[in-house]
C-alpha cells in the first residue's frame, strides 16, 4: 500500500510540478467561469445570473461534467503511454511491484489533481450561498456526482492510457468513451425514439442526474464504482498482457 | 542462485531466444556478450520479469520470476538499457521515489541515498534536474538506481553505452568492486568490457549461447591458440615452403597467410598439439635456404573466437 501512494505522490507532484496542471486548471475554471456568468442565466428564467435570483447550481455541476470530458482525458493521457514512451514503464515495472499497484497509484495521483480543480470552484457555491438561501441538499450532490463522473472519466483515460504510447491517442480514445457513456441518454430521443431504459442504465449523466439531485441512491453509486474498478482492472490486466507479446 | 531452463521468446513471428540455458553462483560477475540483437536484452527482460517468456523458465534461489514476480525482484537491482529517467525529476527526487517504492524508510532514504551517490560519483548533481545531465550522469544515476536497495543481485543492460572513455574505465573499476560481494550479470557488444570486469562469459548469438566460461576456457575450446606465422622469402631453386612446412612433424595444415604488402610468402601453420613449432621452423629455413623474414606464434586471441563463433 505505500508503495501505491509513492507513485501516487510522484504523479502529483509531476503534476504540479509542471504547468501541464495549472494551464488544465486555468481552462477548467475559465470556461466554466464563462458559462456560470454568461451561458447559463440563458436557461434560466432571467437573462442574468443575478437577476435570475435563483439560488441554484445545477447548471454549474452540468457545465463541469461536460468540460471534465475535454480536461480529465488531457490529464490522464499521459499517465502510462508517458512512461511506455520514455521506457521508464520497464524501471516502474521491474520495481517490486505488482501492475495493479502501479496503475491503482496511478488513478489515485490523477485524482488528487481532479480533487484540487474540483475544490477550487467552492468559490461558487460560496457566492450563492452569500447571495440567496440554497438547499444545502443539491449542492453536496452535486459536488459528489462530479467526483465520481470526474474519477469515472480518469478510470477510462487510464485504461486508454495503458493501451497505447502515444499521449494524443489516449487523449482522443477518452474522449470518445467518455463522451459516448455520458451521453448515450440523448441517443434514443435524438434518433426520434423514446426514452430508453437500456440507454439511461448505461449513461454517466443519467446516474449523475440522479445522485445530483441530493438524494444519493446507492445504484447510482454503485454504478459509478464499478465503472471506476472495472476500468482501472482492464488498465492492469493490460500491463500485464503486455508482457506475453 | 540464478537458474534459466531453456528459455524461448518469440516476438510475433521473430524467435528472438531459442533456448537459452545457464546458471549463475552467487558473487559471480557473468558477462553477456553478443552482437546487437543476438539476445542479450531480451534474456535480461525476463530474468527481471518485465517480460515473460514463451516458454522455459528463470528462478532466483529457487522462486520463479513470473509465480514470484514481486520477491524475485525485490532482490534484483536492474538498469536497463539507456538508463530510462524521468527528466523532469532532480536526482534526489529520482532516487527517492525508486527506494520509496522499493519500501525503504524515510530515515534510511537519506542514508542509502548518499552511500550510493558517493559510490558512483553523482553527488554534485543531486539537485540537478535528470533532464539537464549528461549522458555519462544520466547512466551513472541509472546505476545509483540500482543499488539503492542494496540487491544481492545486479542486472546491468550495457552499462557503459555512451560514455567516454575516462568514463568507462571508472564504471568498470565500480562494477568489478561491486562484483566483490555480490553477483552482477552485465551485458555489452564490447569485449575488452568481458575480459576487464568479468570472471564468466556468456556468449550469446541469434538467441542461442555459443560458449559458456572463463576467457581462458573459451579460447582453449574454440581455437587452437596454436597456430604460427611465417614469412619466408624464398631464393632462386629453392624447394617451395609449403610442401616443405607440411612435413614437419605436428603440422595440421598450412594455408597462405592474408598479409598486405608481405615482403616474401607469408603462410600460417596450424599445428596439432600444443607444442611449440618454432625452433623446427626454424631448423627447416635454414636448411633449406630460406630467409625467414617473420616467425611468431599466435594466440587465437578471444576477438577471432568472437568473431568466429558469431558469424554465420
Amino acid at each position: 500500500m505505500r508503495n501505491v501512494l509513492t507513485i501516487a505522490r510522484r504523479e502529483f507532484f509531476a503534476y504540479f510540478g509542471s504547468p501541464v496542471a495549472y494551464i488544465a486548471i486555468a481552462v477548467f475554471l475559465v470556461l466554466l467561469g464563462v458559462t456560470f456568468f454568461f451561458e447559463i442565466p440563458f436557461l434560466l428564467p432571467k437573462d442574468d445570473f443575478f437577476e435570475a435570483r435563483e439560488a441554484t447550481l445545477r447548471p454549474l455541476f452540468e457545465w463541469m461534467v461536460f468540460l471534465f470530458t475535454i480536461i480529465l482525458p488531457a490529464i490522464s493521457m499521459r499517465l502510462l503511454a508517458e512512461e511506455r514512451r520514455m521506457g521508464t514503464l520497464e524501471l516502474l515495472l521491474t520495481l517490486p511491484v505488482t501492475e495493479t499497484e502501479v496503475v491503482a497509484g496511478k488513478f489515485l495521483g490523477a485524482l488528487g489533481f481532479l480533487g484540487i480543480a474540483t475544490g477550487l470552484t467552492l468559490a461558487y457555491p460560496l457566492l450563492v450561498a452569500v447571495l440567496g438561501n440554497p438547499d444545502p441538499g443539491p449542492i453536496v450532490g452535486g459536488y459528489f456526482g462530479v467526483l465520481l463522473v470526474g474519477a469515472a472519466y480518469l478510470a477510462v483515460g487510464l485504461l486508454a492510457s495503458a493501451w497505447t504510447g502515444s499521449q494524443i491517442t489516449a487523449f482522443l480514445v477518452a474522449i470518445l468513451i467518455c463522451a459516448a457513456f455520458t451521453f448515450v441518454d440523448r441517443l434514443p430521443e435524438a434518433v426520434g425514439l423514446r426514452q430508453m431504459e437500456a440507454a439511461n442504465l448505461m449513461s454517466f449523466n443519467a446516474h449523475f442526474r440522479s445522485i445530483a439531485r441530493g438524494v444519493i441512491d446507492t445504484r447510482d453509486v454503485v454504478f459509478f464504482l464499478t465503472v471506476i474498478v472495472g476500468a482501472v482492472a482492464l488498465a492492469s490486466h493490460s500491463l500485464e498482457s503486455r508482457k506475453w507479446r | 542462485m540464478i537458474e534459466v531452463q531453456n528459455l524461448v521468446k518469440d516476438y510475433g513471428p521473430i524467435r528472438a531466444l531459442g533456448g537459452v540455458s545457464f546458471s549463475v553462483q552467487r558473487g559471480e560477475v557473468v558477462g553477456f556478450l553478443g552482437p546487437n540483437g543476438a539476445g542479450k536484452t531480451t534474456c535480461m527482460k525476463i530474468v527481471t520479469g518485465f517480460i515473460a517468456a514463451t516458454s522455459g523458465s528463470v528462478t532466483v534461489d529457487g522462486k520463479d520470476v513470473v509465480e514470484d514476480g514481486v520477491e524475485v525482484r525485490r532482490r534484483i537491482g536492474y538498469l536497463p538499457e539507456n538508463a530510462p529517467v524521468y527528466p523532469d525529476m532532480t536526482v534526489r527526487e529520482y532516487l527517492a521515489f525508486v527506494a520509496g517504492v522499493r519500501g525503504i524508510t524515510k530515515a534510511d532514504i537519506a542514508r542509502r541515498l548518499n552511500d550510493v551517490a558517493l559510490r558512483v560519483g553523482i553527488v554534485n548533481v543531486l539537485d540537478q534536474e535528470i533532464g539537464t545531465l549528461s549522458k555519462g550522469y544520466r547512466q551513472r544515476t541509472g546505476l545509483a538506481q540500482a543499488m539503492i536497495h542494496d540487491p544481492e543481485i545486479l542486472i546491468l543492460d550495457e552499462p557503459t553505452s555512451g560514455l567516454d572513455p575516462n568514463q568507462i574505465v571508472e564504471i568498470r573499476a565500480l562494477i568489478k568492486d561491486l562484483g566483490k560481494d555480490r553477483t552482477v550479470i552485465l551485458s555489452t557488444h564490447n569485449l575488452p568490457e568481458v575480459t576487464a570486469t568479468c570472471n564468466r562469459i556468456l556468449l550469446i548469438h541469434r538467441g542461442r549461447l555459443v560458449a559458456n566460461g572463463t576467457p581462458g576456457s573459451i579460447s582453449a575450446a574454440h581455437g587452437g591458440n596454436n597456430n604460427f606465422l611465417v614469412e619466408v622469402d624464398v631464393r632462386e631453386g629453392a624447394r617451395p615452403p609449403a610442401d616443405l612446412l607440411a612435413r614437419l612433424p605436428g603440422v595440421k595444415s598450412v594455408l597462405p597467410a592474408d598479409r598486405p604488402g608481405a615482403a616474401g610468402e607469408p603462410l600460417r601453420v596450424e599445428a596439432t598439439g600444443d607444442a611449440d613449432l618454432r625452433p623446427a621452423i626454424f631448423d627447416l629455413a635454414v636448411k633449406s635456404g630460406w630467409a625467414l623474414l617473420e616467425l611468431r606464434r599466435e594466440r587465437l586471441d578471444l576477438e577471432t573466437i568472437f568473431q568466429r563463433l558469431t558469424q554465420s
